[in-house]
Order: C-alpha cells, then sequence, then structure tokens
C-alpha cells in the first residue's frame, strides 16, 4: 500500500474549534467588506432623489431590482407570434402558485439523488438564473 | 472557613479603600490640572481667584449656547458633547479605573496565592465552576461543542447560508443605529435621512452598510437556496427545513419592500406604488391586500408608519423565529452528504 489513501468522507472535525474557527474566518471576511463599503460611502454616499410627491410621477417607475424579473414578467402581455393576450391577474396567479409549489417542493419531489438528477437540477437552476438575469437587466434598462 | 471569609472580605475592603481613593485623588487631582490650564490660557499671568472663575465660567456657558441646527458647522460636536469637552471626564475614569483595577487584581491574586498556598485559578474557570454548580451547563456545553462535523462542511459553497444569517446580525445591528436618528413620518422621514447623511457621525456608511447589505442579503438568500436544490438536499427527511427557508427567503424579499418605502424620495414613493399595485392585481382579494398595505387607496403617513412597523418589529421577530427553527433542525438532522 504505497499510493497515499484519500480521508473517507465520513471522517468529521468536532465543531469546536475546528469548524467554528472557518466559521470565525468568513466573518472576519465579510466584516472588511462591511468595513470596506462604509468607507467607500464616505465618497459615495448612497444618496437621496428629490423628496417623495404624489402629484408628480418620474418618466420611469421601477421598482427594486429584485423584483425587476417578476415585473418584466407581468409587462409581457401577448406571447409573442400568437395573437393571445395574457392580463397581468393571470401572471400574477402563476407566480403565486409557483410560490406555494416552492413551498412544497420537498412533499412533491422524494426521489432523485442520482449523478443525472443532480446534474438536470443544475441545469435547471443555471437556465433559471440566466433568464432572471436577462430579465432584470432587460427592465433595469427599459 | 468562617474566618477566612471575613478575613478576605477585610482584605477586599482594604484594597478597594486604598485603591479608590488612590483614584480618586489621582483623577481629581487631574481634572484641577486640567481645569487651570485651560484658565491659564485665558487668562496668563493671573492669579487664580475662585469666585472669578466661576463667574466667566458660568458667563461663558450662557454665552456660548450651540448655534442653531442650520447654521451649525458641526452638528455632531455639539450633539456628542465634544465640542464641550464632555468626553474628558470618561477618558479619565477609563484610564485611572482601568489601572487601578488592574493593580487591585494584582494585589489580590497575590494575597490569594500567598494565603491559600496553591497556583492561582484564571478567573474564567472560577465563572465557569461557579455558574456549573448551580445550573450544571459544563456537559451540555461539551455535548454541544463537541458535536463532530463532517470534515467536508467546510467547503466554500456550505457557508451561503451563513453568510446570510451572519448579514442578517449586520442588518439588525447597522438598522439599530439607523432606529436611533429616523423619523417615520413624511414631513421628516426625508430629512431624518439627510440628517443621517449629512450630519451623523459615520451615518453615511451605516446606511450605505445597511443598504448593500440588503442586497447581499437576497443574492445570498437565493444562492443558499440554489446550492440546496442543486444537491438535492431539500428532499426527506428536511422538507420543514426547506419550507422554513422558502418563508425566510419571503420575509427578506418582505423587509426589502417595506425598507425600501422608509426613505420617502421619490424613487420609494414610486417603486412601492409600483409594488403595492402588483400585490393588489391578485385575483379576487386582490384590492384587500391593496388596501391592507396601503392602509387605503394610496401611499399615505400611514402607509409609512406601516411599513416602518413591519420592518423593524413584525419581521426581525419572523425572521429570528424561522432562522431559530431553520438551525435547529439543522443540527438535529445534520448536512446531507454529497455524493
Amino acid at each position: 500500500m504505497s499510493e497515499i489513501q484519500k480521508p473517507k468522507e465520513t471522517e468529521t472535525i468536532p465543531f469546536y474549534p475546528d469548524h467554528i474557527k472557518t466559521e470565525i474566518r468568513v466573518v472576519w471576511v465579510m466584516l472588511g467588506i462591511a468595513i470596506l463599503v462604509g468607507a467607500i460611502a464616505m465618497f459615495f454616499p448612497v444618496g437621496l432623489e428629490e423628496p417623495a410627491d404624489p402629484m408628480v410621477t418620474p418618466a420611469h417607475t421601477k421598482p427594486e431590482w429584485y423584483f425587476l424579473a417578476l415585473y418584466q414578467i407581468l409587462k409581457i402581455s401577448k406571447i409573442p407570434g400568437t395573437n393571445i393576450t395574457i392580463q397581468p391577474e393571470i401572471w400574477v396567479s402563476l407566480i403565486l402558485v409557483a410560490l406555494l409549489i416552492l413551498l412544497i417542493l420537498p412533499f412533491i419531489v422524494k426521489k432523485g439523488d442520482s449523478k443525472k438528477n443532480i446534474r438536470n437540477r443544475l441545469i435547471g437552476s443555471v437556465i433559471f438564473v440566466l433568464v432572471a438575469i436577462a430579465l432584470t437587466i432587460q427592465g433595469w434598462f427599459s | 472557613m468562617r474566618e477566612t471569609f471575613s478575613n478576605r472580605i477585610k482584605v477586599l475592603i482594604i484594597i478597594v479603600l486604598l485603591f479608590g481613593s488612590g483614584i480618586l485623588i489621582a483623577s481629581k487631582a487631574h481634572g484641577k490640572q486640567m481645569l487651570t490650564e485651560g484658565y491659564k490660557i485665558e487668562h496668563s499671568g493671573e492669579t487664580i481667584d475662585w469666585e472669578v472663575t466661576e463667574n466667566v465660567i458660568i458667563q461663558t456657558a450662557s454665552s456660548q449656547r450651540p448655534p442653531d441646527p442650520e447654521q451649525d458647522e458641526c452638528l455632531h460636536c455639539h450633539i456628542s458633547g465634544s465640542a464641550e469637552n464632555l468626553w474628558v471626564p470618561l477618558t479619565r475614569w477609563v484610564t485611572f479605573g482601568t489601572v487601578g483595577i488592574v493593580m487591585a487584581f494584582g494585589f489580590t491574586r497575590s494575597v490569594w496565592v500567598w494565603r491559600n498556598r496553591k497556583p492561582w485559578e484564571p478567573i474564567s474557570t472560577r465563572v465557569g465552576n461557579w455558574i456549573d454548580e448551580r445550573y450544571q451547563t459544563k456537559n451540555a456545553l461539551e455535548k454541544v461543542l463537541n458535536k463532530p462535523v463532517p470534515n467536508w462542511a467546510t467547503r466554500w459553497w456550505y457557508c451561503l447560508g451563513g453568510i446570510t444569517a451572519f448579514l442578517f446580525v449586520i442588518q439588525a445591528v447597522t438598522g439599530i443605529m439607523l432606529a436611533f436618528y429616523y423619523k417615520p413620518t413624511p414631513e421628516a422621514a426625508y430629512e431624518s435621512i439627510q440628517y443621517i447623511e449629512n450630519e451623523v457621525l459615520f451615518g453615511a456608511s451605516i446606511r450605505a452598510i445597511h443598504h448593500w447589505a440588503a442586497n447581499g442579503m437576497i443574492v445570498m438568500c437565493i444562492a443558499h437556496m440554489l446550492r440546496v436544490f442543486i444537491m438535492g438536499a431539500f428532499k426527506a427527511p428536511r422538507e420543514l427545513n426547506w419550507s422554513s427557508g422558502v418563508i425566510l427567503l419571503i420575509t427578506t424579499l418582505a423587509f426589502g419592500f417595506t425598507g425600501y418605502l422608509l426613505p420617502w424620495d421619490q424613487r420609494a414613493y414610486w417603486a412601492s406604488t409600483v409594488g403595492s399595485a402588483i400585490a393588489g392585481s391578485v385575483p379576487d382579494v386582490g384590492e384587500l391586500i391593496l388596501v391592507f398595505l396601503r392602509v387605503g387607496w394610496n401611499i399615505t403617513a400611514a402607509t409609512l408608519s406601516r411599513f416602518f412597523a413591519l420592518h423593524v418589529i413584525v419581521l426581525p421577530i419572523m425572521v429570528i423565529v424561522f432562522m431559530g427553527l431553520h438551525f435547529l433542525m439543522i443540527r438535529k438532522q445534520g448536512l446531507k452528504e454529497p455524493l
């Protein structure tokens, strides 16, 4: 047995101090980033726009960036290439249903631990992220 | 036993009296020196007449009122009292106090070692033993701390959830700091944010950390969720962990939505208008949701109050409860083994 054996996947480390130490290292990095953000903000603050005025509607009203993708979906009123119109209510209902499915996902999907399943979920997630990013960018510049 | 105890008390009282009086004399002497030096600057070459000094102090105090907030060049200097040297006594107490405590501790320790003829036990051991004698915490704590963790748990993609949790801690701390200065009314909200940005010491930094950490929290939340989804860790027996995680994601998004209105500028107002209008287009119950969110049909002072209450009271409680459940469940069940 001259070759070096890999450590088994079942080997463990104690929670304290080994695991805590790695977590504290992450915490230090995060704190450093936070302080860096604070330092940069002394020269480039978050800032404010004009005070809120219900009488004056700005040219572009947008939600926060993390709702932009959903907002873009709601704006789709026609399926491209067809004449079928879609009311925003239908999109909102679909999003709510999707959220509900997300909430009870483990009660629907019960199997799937093979390499193939993981690869499929990976591909699905990448497509989801790419579509979300594309919609967000589209919403950002529209 | 009893005798040693009373002897110890005696020794302690002597130490406290000795060092306490020493600290008091030293700090008084230091304070007097500071006062006379300040006085010397104004009246150089004169001997001190304490009645005159008192009058001078009263006069200057009444004539040097801080200017109005709009005309004040350094408002936070007045608010934090640095313009009036209010911090000097505290620094004095801290300096002399630290020296006094260190010396008193050294003295007590020497006396203890000399009287008991055995090596000194560290304070942490003593405090630990004291608590353990009363509440038997040692075994439970050891069990928690020595719990074995799989060695692959230190790979980087397992820290995404931890980062989210830590960002929440940052949000809580900076949020409390902002809440000290923020005023949740339409008339005062915008100005109080301006005040935080321009006048409060490090106010702009704290606000920026709160702003960017909020965005980071959402990104990390989604990244953590995708990791769990791809690896299939959401399946049985961890169903409730996934569901509580989805609830935490929704709560985080609600945090972002309610917090966005608080600055009460144009962007905030119209983003909230659009957002609540989307919530209002839910079939059937949409208008009820809209009225409930806006407290009426339009975004008004009542909306701001409601969003503020949701943002600083309701949602934090929800996050803490569900995060606690989330952590307890993963602690009990352990991480899912990767393939």
